[in-house]
């Protein structure tokens, strides 16, 4: 009868697995802040309600929102190349952390929006009143006390996006989860193997969950 | 130097402002009085263009915007022409009371950051607030609130001051301190024009009065005419009316 844990097995595995750690963290960073640039772009577009833009922007979020991020990975990575031979020479990595992004930029995008038109309506005409541009406006007054309210789901969007570069490893980027999968099948230990990767993972979120907590205590006494 | 000519504003089919014309020269102070409801906020606000006329033609100094071929950037010119007092102050909650003052100088009209800091120190020590400079509008009482409001006003380089109802949400025991800072600025020959309820202050410190009511400019003159000789009988009862509230709260004041 064999042990039915190999605890010996997930200390040695622990190490060889955070190797891997820093790809799933820069795709999870570059992504993340790709995603928020757009995403800002995509809230200002609609908060505007610029003609044309507009539209487009509601288009973008209602399918990224709408399908799953695997298929747009699929879709990114396995599918534009046939059509748009360009996209041949994009990478798995670079692949996966576009696809992250614009996954992630449709969500964020609604919660910033919901941020801007949260902020008091007053705000924006003491900036017009001023002799400000609506766009000084945004930068200057709105765009930072929006940012205070949309930060905690923010934070949770990219807690989310860590966990979801783990579906990178469909594309081939050899990736903390990518690395799991490999030691398991040479191995046979898939329990181990997965709960070693799944105790990293959570490690990892926790850390940021604590982070997410400080940030918004010193954010809540700025003013 | 201001000029408004056939201004109107309709809000769906109801028609808050009539065709208003009127002019107010450099310097002037004129205080604007009538019943709630009857289009005072919003010709304050339409100078600003904080709300879009129906149609009319407004002008402040070298700025001229018709609404019927209004741009963004003729409103944004008008808009630098002016400045506006809000009722509920409106302070930038993530400015400090000297960020508040600094903004337009910094954004607007581009001064290098100190120089903007400097000056907006200054204009806040001219409203009685050099202690407190760096303080949030949240930490400041509702009467050190609209003086940071009218310091940056004052500090915007406009023509003229709009204040609307600037002491109507105040506490009672802070309207003071902001209609002493406006008669201060007064006697510096501030242009001003003024939507307000305190019928003491109009006297003492207006050259014109106007009594608005219903979308229209019903009468006009020196708080003396106004205020004493009413020759129209809304204006009559009006006046009439706010004498005999004033009155009352005198007595209850000295009983």
């Amino acid at each position: 009868m064999q042990m039915p844990l190999d605890v010996q097995y997930i200390i040695e595995l622990l190490p060889i697995l955070l190797k891997y750690l820093s790809v799933t963290m820069e795709m999870a960073i570059l992504g993340f802040c790709f995603a928020i640039i757009l995403a800002v772009i995509l809230a200002i577009v609609r908060v505007f309600k610029l003609p044309v833009l507009h539209n487009f922007a509601g288009l973008f979020i209602s399918f990224f929102r709408g399908t799953p991020l695997l298929v747009q990975l699929f879709l990114l990575y396995y599918g534009l190349p046939q059509v748009m031979p360009i996209f041949a020479g994009v990478d798995a990595f670079s692949a996966a952390i576009i696809g992250l992004s614009l996954h992630f930029s449709a969500y964020m995008a609604e919660s910033i929006r919901a941020a801007i038109m949260g902020v008091n309506k007053s705000q924006m005409e003491a900036c017009l009143s001023i002799g400000m541009t609506r766009l000084q406006a945004m930068r200057r007054i709105i765009l930072p006390q929006a940012t205070r309210v949309a930060t905690p789901s923010l934070m949770n969007y990219f807690i989310d996006m860590i966990k979801s570069t783990s579906l990178a490893f469909t594309l081939g980027v050899a990736e903390i989860m990518a690395k799991a999968q490999m030691e398991a099948s040479s191995s046979f230990k898939y329990f181990e193997s997965f709960l070693a990767v799944a105790l990293i993972y959570w490690a990892v979120i926790e850390i940021f969950s604590r982070l997410q907590h400080y940030l918004e205590i010193r954010m809540n006494r700025a003013y | 130097m201001i000029k408004v000519q056939n201004l109107s504003k309709k809000f769906a089919d109801n028609i808050v402002l009539n065709g208003i014309d009127f002019e107010v020269a450099h310097g002037e102070i004129v205080v604007i009085i009538g019943p709630s409801g009857t289009g005072k906020s919003t010709l304050l606000r339409c100078l600003n263009y904080l709300e879009t006329p129906s149609s009319g033609v407004i002008e402040i100094a070298d700025a001229k915007v018709d609404s019927a071929t209004a741009t963004a950037a003729q409103i944004t010119n008008l808009r630098k022409k002016s400045s506006f007092v809000f009722q509920n102050y409106s302070l930038f909650a993530n400015k400090t009371a000297l960020q508040n003052v600094a903004e337009s100088l910094i954004t607007v009209w581009k001064e290098p950051k100190l120089v903007a800091l400097k000056q907006a120190e200054k204009t806040l020590q001219q409203v009685g607030l050099g202690e407190k400079i760096h303080q949030y509008p949240s930490q400041l009482s509702g009467g050190q609130q609209q003086r940071v409001g009218i310091a940056r006003a004052m500090a915007a380089k406009g023509e003229v001051i709009l204040f609307d109802e600037p002491t109507s949400s105040l506490d009672p025991e802070w309207v003071d301190e902001v209609l002493a800072v406006m008669k201060q600025l007064a006697v510096q020959k501030q242009t001003m024009i003024i939507v307000t309820h305190e019928m003491q202050f109009a006297r003492e410190v207006a050259n014109r009065v106007i009594f608005m009511e219903g979308g229209n400019i019903v009468e006009q003159g020196t708080p003396k005419q106004i205020f004493e000789k009413p020759q129209h009988q809304r204006t009559k009862e009006f006046v009439g009316r706010t004498v005999k509230q004033n009155l009352s709260a005198l007595d209850s004041a000295m009983l």
